[in-house]
């Protein structure tokens, strides 16, 4: 997938002039919502269950080296095969070659956000291998070349016209219809014959059990359960935080990560592998891998703030609650994973430099915290990156400012901690400053300030100042 | 490789700061808990209900072969694969299907995957399995797969049907999970929480049941 994180605003202007666009967000984020809601209501103590989950993944991103060692040995005494990958390529390099080596011509994919996060999907096409998404909505989106449009219905805004050209063209339609029933129905009976015939599986992983050494996926079209029944190959790929202590922690996090993502109390499927398929079993993979993989995690997971990040299940609960989100869309965030979800994930996988909107697009109100089921500060995590930033960071890649930016805050703050400075500072400047006063109101400025004054005003500096008043005060009483 | 990339990454979390691991906050049980079974197979119908599941409840095993009969009928099956669980087993679905001119298919009848799956994906009507736990929290059922509880049976095929003795009711997921992980050497390979039909809202955020898998599922409820 190509990273377009730094066209933030461009994207983000594009997409607010959008009417479909805007149609969804107006409808979407508030529905699921509201369903989150009355499924959260079901816990005898909503906020009881929520705090659980949330130590449950502060416990997980805490014990992260020990947890996965402990997963790595009893997945591995039950007969699966675990590798472990450093990076993108070492994870897509082991899938391809797999893949070449069993003489696979296509895989189908079980919507999995860190094979997004990896390209593996070009890396098996340019290489020969067909790759199908088969999540209806990934499906669509991969087929358009588009990002992910929301974390639950990633093509949920295309138009249905749009869908059915891209039937006929793509998926062997033969009747154009523009009802969404037919359109599914038609997708259905293409990936079909692709799951029939599937000879090696790829599905991502939404808990990993230290305890037994089981993974688990949640489901709602059946598309992940056929990727991982009908062929002979199963690889689940998984990012080093997905792991859980213990099955009661697993089916707890299970019962949050659905009322979070589409206000459902369980989704239609959660299937849980232990090892590959039994020898007197017909169907099931024969052969099981499972790919850890860390692309960069390791590095951050040594910066006790920057490691919170790692709490993240992909809930996607912050997105419908994000009144940033709820303008712009998924679009802007330019990579797999969007809302407040990506701006704290994007920055750490992608560095600071390439993301610089993504945690700055955002008015800290806070509204994605106090709904993640995880326990991450997102207000916080972008105050820190923001800092990083400015400051300048080699492990996060902050882009530092350059000389006029950093003297000018230097100077400020000089000026706002030492009071002569800062007095003479205002008697300095305020001539050149109130050249643009407009009835005692600052609105615009030219030079480095300018973009400050496009949303802002501040009053001009008046001709005696508080202090200056006061000190006549004072001295007219002293005479 | 320059190193082990396993070593590496474990080595960097290890040599990571460490951190406390806090203590769990207070957590009250589940309201289902408390129910007794008549409450839980009330919730689970009602819940399975809002999800377009259809439960009937029949006395004995004698019973359920007229349901299944009956259900054959309204929905013109002629062709359906069975699983071998104990619930199923005992039914003798095969001769069930000769005497009412449904052609009944087992995993073991096939010589193969490929052959098995050319039955569930292309030839049969309707899976027909049993399950082995009815949770009462979301109206779900929970399967384990095995030589006799194949996984494409209850996917594959448009309409799914399960039959599940009263005693599999469960109040929460844990008292499944619990049951089948206590023994660590008898792992099934797979596990499978089913509630409600396959389904999707991708398309204009149109709900469209049976995507990928059953588009339709119905429950006969055992004693
Ligand atoms: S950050 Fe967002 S997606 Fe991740 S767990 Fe929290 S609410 Fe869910």
């Amino acid at each position: 997938m190509n990273i377009q994180t730094e066209q933030f605003v461009e994207v983000a202007r594009r997409e607010m002039a959008d009417l479909t666009s805007r149609a969804f967000l107006q409808l979407l984020p508030p529905v699921i919502a509201a369903m989150r809601k009355a499924g959260m209501a079901t816990f005898p103590d909503p906020d009881a269950a929520n705090e659980y989950s949330r130590a449950i993944r502060a416990e997980v991103v805490a014990r992260l080296p020990e947890l996965l060692e402990e997963f790595e040995a009893n997945a591995t005494a039950r007969g699966a095969t675990v590798i472990w990958a450093r990076d993108a390529k070492e994870a897509n390099d082991f899938i391809l070659n797999l893949a070449l080596e069993r003489g696979i011509k296509y895989v189908t994919k079980g919507k999995s956000m860190v094979s997004e996060e990896l390209g593996t999907n070009d890396v098996l096409i340019r290489n020969g291998i067909e790759a199908f998404e088969t999540d209806l909505g990934e499906f669509i989106a991969q087929q358009l070349h588009r990002p992910p449009f929301h974390i639950v219905g990633p093509a949920v805004n295309v138009s249905v016209q749009e869908v059915c050209d891209l039937f006929m063209e793509k998926a062997g339609m033969e009747e154009p219809t523009t009802d969404p029933v037919e359109l599914g129905y038609a997708a259905r009976l293409y990936l079909r014959d692709k799951f029939h015939h599937l000879e090696m599986g790829i599905t991502g992983v939404n808990m990993a059990v230290a305890e037994t050494g089981s993974i688990i996926n949640v489901e709602n079209e059946g598309n992940i359960r056929l990727t991982k029944s009908s062929p002979r190959i199963q690889v689940s790929v998984m990012s080093i935080e997905k792991v859980v202590p213990n099955m009661e922690d697993a089916m707890h996090v299970l019962r949050l990560l659905c009322r979070n993502c589409t206000g459902q109390s369980i989704s239609s499927y959660v299937s849980i592998d232990t090892g590959p398929k039994k020898d007197d079993e017909i169907d099931g993979p024969e052969e099981l891998y499972i790919v850890i993989v860390d692309n960069g995690r390791s590095d951050l997971y040594g910066d006790v703030k920057a490691r919170e990040a790692l709490r993240c299940i992909r809930c996607g609960a912050c997105l419908n609650h994000c009144p940033v989100y709820a303008t712009i869309g998924g679009y802007p965030y330019g990579w797999a994973y969007s809302g407040p979800m990506g701006q704290v994930l994007n920055p750490l996988l992608l560095g600071l430099e390439r993301t610089q909107d993504l945690y700055r697009a955002c008015t800290l109100c806070g509204a994605c915290k106090e709904v993640c089921p995880s326990g991450i500060d997102h207000p916080s995590m972008f105050l820190y990156y923001r800092s990083k930033d400015v400051k300048g960071d080699g492990e996060l890649k902050g882009k530092k400012r350059d000389w006029k930016e950093v003297s000018i805050f230097k100077l400020f703050t000089l000026a706002s901690t030492l009071p002569w400075f800062w007095n003479m500072g205002i008697r300095l400047l305020r001539p050149l400053y109130n050249r643009n006063a407009e009835n005692g109101v600052v609105t615009h400025m030219s030079g480095p300030f300018e973009g400050w004054f496009r949303t802002r005003n501040l009053p001009a500096i008046p001709s005696k100042t508080f202090h200056e008043r006061w000190k006549n005060i004072r001295e007219k009483r002293s005479s | 490789m320059v190193r082990n990339a396993r070593e590496e990454i474990l080595g960097k979390l290890r040599a990571a700061p460490k951190r406390e691991v806090s203590v769990r906050p207070e957590m009250s049980p589940l309201n289902e808990v408390a129910l007794d079974r008549e409450q839980m197979i009330a919730k689970f119908t009602e819940t399975l209900f809002l999800q377009t599941g259809i439960v009937h409840r029949v006395k004995d095993n004698h019973e359920a072969l007229d349901k299944l009969k009956e259900i054959a009928e309204a929905e013109g099956l002629k062709r359906v694969v069975v699983s071998t669980d104990d619930v199923i087993a005992p039914l003798d679905l095969p001769s069930w299907g000769e005497q009412n001119g449904v052609h009944v298919s087992r995993a073991r009848d096939f010589k193969d995957r490929n052959e098995f799956k050319d039955e569930v994906f292309a030839r049969v009507e309707a899976g027909i399995t049993g399950a082995d736990f009815a949770v009462a929290e979301s109206g779900t059922l929970g399967l384990i797969h095995d030589a006799d509880q194949a996984r494409l049976i209850s996917l594959a095929p448009i309409l799914h049907i399960a039959l599940v003795p009263v005693e599999r009711f469960v109040p929460v997921y844990e008292s499944a999970i619990n049951k089948i992980f206590e023994n660590g050497d008898t792992l099934p390979s797979q596990f499978t929480f089913i509630t409600g039909p396959s389904m999707t809202a991708d398309i204009q955020a149109t709900p469209f049941r049976g995507m990928h898998g059953p588009r339709r599922i119905i429950v006969i409820l055992i004693g």
